[in-house]
């Protein structure tokens, strides 16, 4: 089963040996299958003891009288008026008060009349079902304690035999009524209990069918198989002719229904597992439509005639193609209907010659015929196959569902991302439309004045502390500016304009800038926010002021590069100077150490760490940034 | 860029100073004047035009900002009349929204009003020498309109097609704040050639048509008809 699955993209030689290897597996289960069927159709019935049974018996037939041995055969003849009649004796003594003895008589073709004593006792052609030689119906009759003698009694069987088969009578047991019963009721189990509970099965799997093909009216393939159900269904309700239907040509056509009902179910089997319909494929119906023909409009006999030329023929040869199509099905496939379908056909088949070979005496005849049984079989793989088929339908129903039902959660994540997406555009956008008109304001107000204010400082040279505040706070203007812009997360971006802005700072102190980069720089964060990058670059103002003010330094190196621990990488951004550090207790130190204070807050505020280390060689003040920023800083 | 070009003495250097605030023009004056140029300084467009028209001047160096009209008027005129000059803008807080307009009409530099008188000088020495200044902010504008096709943006509009892919590594350097020996040596090229190639990225951003440009400007609200 698994093979179907593999991709058809193997080479074509291990292909066709694949198939070769399948093809053998599928004929040797098949053989094994007919093997262990004809085992059980040679394994014998259970028969009562041999003691009860009336072995020797005198035939009187068309004038002639011999000495027979039971089973036997007599030739059929047209009427009711020349029944063969065989005649026994056999021994009863009685023994207690409700020890009653029967007449046990297991199979017969095609009617019997019991005579005890010269008494007719039982006829068997007032049983409809006994009137079909295609059912072995046993019969057991009661011997009335009335009739019974003392010692030797009289046993008559008259044997009708009104065709197509040769009249036919078993061993004849007759003995205790509780013996001989089991025995009988066992028999009609088997011949009689069960084939009507398969027609029930048979009538229902027709409705189910039908229903079906009304709800699929595309798929013909299950009407058919219905009207083959069908057919099948009403064989019990028939009767034969003996019994004088209301409608004896319509009945007779319907009894010899089987040849069309096979083609159906061939019909049914071609439609339904090669899905295709040969261009003279209706001609298997053929003989099942000559037949019902001959039934409807010729006489019994003519039909019994036909049935047995045509009839049987047509059934063996559409078995045969209904085999070939579900066994080239299962090839193909390899299913679980085919495969059943295809055992059950082998089990049809194998019954089918066995009737065959047993009615055309070949095989030792008793008369026992199993093909209308075995019919069951296919019939329970019928119901099965489709059961499966709807099954898997259903679950592959379930998987699209479940594929849709994926599907749509992927394009709802997407289109949510998108509208996140959008709406973070959006944001930028507006970010950005604000800031231009913030830019615009302060380059038209306060940045104009403040560059006055520079400007009258330095004419009056006595008020440089006031040009010194002017420009302090032109530089933070432009970095209040400078963080608003959307940088995309790159920090380096608002590194590179820090770095623009500490150039012009450091170049009138004469101290020198020495910019390091190890390639690429610093990670990028998407969620990094402009508050993140004014604290992180005022942090680092506040690194250069001290040293600009308390350090007396000649050179500031900036470090910047990107670490990597356990969880992730990170950067790391380090300022130091070349000055004299801060010593303790001094004014320098009290107010570095205010700084100091300021820059872990700000720190603090991004998720960052500040580290300072001060001695008389220098201060470095170590920057390491978080792996991911916080949301919005903690204030 | 020519070696020539440096070698020019700063009193044959011949500079207009459009500035209207007159603290920041005396300051400029001052600086230039010290450094040893030919200043001449306007305080309106009307008397820049004038000055423009008598002198010819070597360098143009003007404010946006005037009483009588738009700075982006003057740059446009000046270009067109005196493809000779060099343009360069005196921006307050050196953003793009007032230099990279200036850029469009024909500017290849600007100066910080606030900036150290040396600076001043230096800044229009190395444009006299064909090395245009950029900074990082300005980079960052002009790369990340490369980047961002899609989307509405702010700020002047800018055509960053004609930019070649080795101008654009060039432009992202600057704006990380890498240092020109440190982009020319990741490109391969020389430090000296890094200047020349920013004046030749400001050319390129250049609109055409002075109407263009000036519609441009107009849709941007930069010029208050």
């Amino acid at each position: 089963m698994t093979d179907a699955a593999k991709p058809a993209s193997t080479a074509q030689p291990s292909r066709s040996r694949n198939v070769a290897s399948r093809l053998a597996q599928y004929v040797l289960l098949q053989a094994l299958i007919a093997a262990l069927c004809i085992l059980a159709l040679r394994h014998p019935l259970s028969e009562p003891p041999s003691r009860y049974l009336a072995a020797t018996f005198t035939l009187l037939d068309r004038g002639a009288s011999r000495s027979v041995t039971l089973p036997a055969f007599v030739p059929s003849r047209a009427g009711m008026s020349d029944p063969a009649e065989f005649k026994a004796r056999f021994d009863w003594s009685k023994t207690g008060a409700d020890d009653a003895w029967s007449v046990y008589v297991p199979r017969f073709t095609n009617g019997i009349e019991i005579i005890v004593n010269g008494i007719e006792i039982f006829d068997s052609r007032r049983d409809p079902s006994a009137n079909r030689p295609d059912r072995a119906t046993p019969e057991i009759a009661v011997i009335p304690a009335s009739l019974l003698r003392e010692g030797a009694n009289d046993l008559a069987i008259r044997l009708y035999a009104w065709g197509p088969l040769s009249g036919f009578l078993d061993q004849i047991f007759v003995g205790p009524d509780d013996v001989l019963r089991p025995y009988y009721e066992k028999r009609a189990l088997l011949f009689l209990t069960l084939p009507m509970v398969f027609s029930a099965w048979q009538g229902m799997l027709a409705v189910i069918l039908i229903v079906l093909w009304t709800v699929r009216r595309h798929e013909p393939a299950y009407g058919i198989l219905a009207l083959a159900m069908a057919l099948g269904a009403i064989q019990p309700f028939l009767q034969s002719t003996i019994d004088e239907p209301a409608h004896p040509h319509l009945n007779a056509a319907l009894i010899a229904s089987a040849p069309l009902e096979s083609g159906l179910v061939l019909a049914f089997a071609m439609l339904f597992f090669a899905r295709r319909w040969p261009p003279y494929a209706a001609l298997i119906f053929a003989p099942g439509i000559g037949l019902i023909l001959i039934g409807l409009f010729a006489s019994p006999d003519a039909l019994r005639g036909a049935f047995l030329l045509l009839g049987i023929p047509s059934i063996a040869i559409n078995l045969t193609l209904l085999a070939l199509v579900v066994g080239w099905s299962e090839l193909r496939k390899q299913d679980v209907p085919s495969l059943l379908l295809g055992c059950a056909v082998t089990i049809v088949m194998t019954c089918l010659a066995h009737d065959v070979l047993s009615v055309a005496q070949i095989l030792p005849d008793r008369r026992l015929f199993f093909s209308r049984l075995s019919y069951s079989v296919l019939l329970i793989a019928i119901g099965a196959g489709l059961t499966w088929r709807f099954a898997r339908a259903l679950n592959r129903v379930d998987g699209f569902a479940a594929h849709l039902v994926t599907q749509l959660r992927k394009a709802e994540e997407k289109l949510r991302a998108a509208f996140v997406r959008e709406q973070e555009q959006a944001r930028a956008v507006e970010l950005a439309r604000e800031r231009t008109r913030l830019m615009r304001d302060l380059h038209d107000g306060l940045g104009g004045q403040l560059v006055s204010i520079v400007a009258l400082s330095e004419r009056d040279q006595a008020a440089s502390g006031v040009g010194e505040a002017a420009r302090a706070a032109l530089k933070d203007l432009r970095l209040v500016i400078d963080s608003m812009d959307d940088i995309g997360g790159d920090l380096m971006l608002a590194l590179g304009s820090w770095r623009d802005r500490l150039t012009a700072q450091l170049r009138p102190h004469g101290i020198a800038l020495d910019w390091k980069i190890t390639p690429p720089g610093l990670p990028v964060h998407p969620e990094l926010r402009p508050s993140h990058v004014i604290q992180i670059v005022r942090l680092l103002d506040e690194a250069v002021t001290n040293a600009v003010k308390h350090a007396s330094a000649t050179t500031i190196t900036v470090s910047i590069a990107t670490l990597t621990d356990l969880s992730g990488a990170y950067g790391c951004i380090t300022v130091e100077d070349d000055g004299q550090g801060f010593a303790p207790a001094s004014g320098a130190s009290r107010s570095a150490g205010r700084g100091l204070r300021n820059m872990q807050s700000r720190a603090a505020r991004c998720g960052a760490t500040c580290e300072v280390v001060s001695n008389s060689t220098g201060t470095r003040v170590r920057l390491i940034l978080p792996h991911r920023f916080p949301d919005s800083d903690a204030r | 860029m020519t070696s020539s070009a440096e070698d020019i003495p700063a009193k044959d250097i011949s500079i207009l100073l459009v500035e209207d605030d007159p603290p920041t023009n005396w300051r400029l004056k001052d600086a230039l004047e010290r450094a040893g140029f030919d200043v001449a300084a306007a305080t309106t467009l009307a008397e820049a035009r004038a000055s423009l028209e008598a002198r010819q001047p070597r360098v143009l160096l003007t404010d946006l900002q005037l009483p009588d009209g738009h700075g982006i008027e003057l740059i446009g005129e000046t270009r067109a009349h005196l493809p000779e000059t060099e343009i360069m803008v005196i921006s307050i807080l050196g953003d793009e929204e007032s230099v990279i307009s200036a850029i469009t009409v024909g500017a290849t530099g600007y100066i910080l009003k606030d900036a150290f008188p040396t600076d001043i000088a230096a800044t229009v020495r190395e444009l006299v020498a064909g090395h245009s200044p950029i900074s990082a902010s300005i980079a960052r504008f002009i790369v990340r309109r490369t980047q961002s096709a899609a989307g509405p943006a702010s700020g002047p509009p800018l055509n960053t097609t004609r930019l070649t892919p080795r101008e654009i590594d060039i432009l992202w350097g600057i704006a990380k704040g890498f240092s020109y020996a440190e982009i020319a040596g990741h490109l391969g090229m020389s430090r000296q050639t890094v200047p020349g190639h920013i004046k030749s990225i400001y050319r390129k951003l250049e609109v055409h048509t002075r109407g263009e440009a000036v519609f441009e400007a107009v849709q941007q609200g930069l010029i208050k008809l």
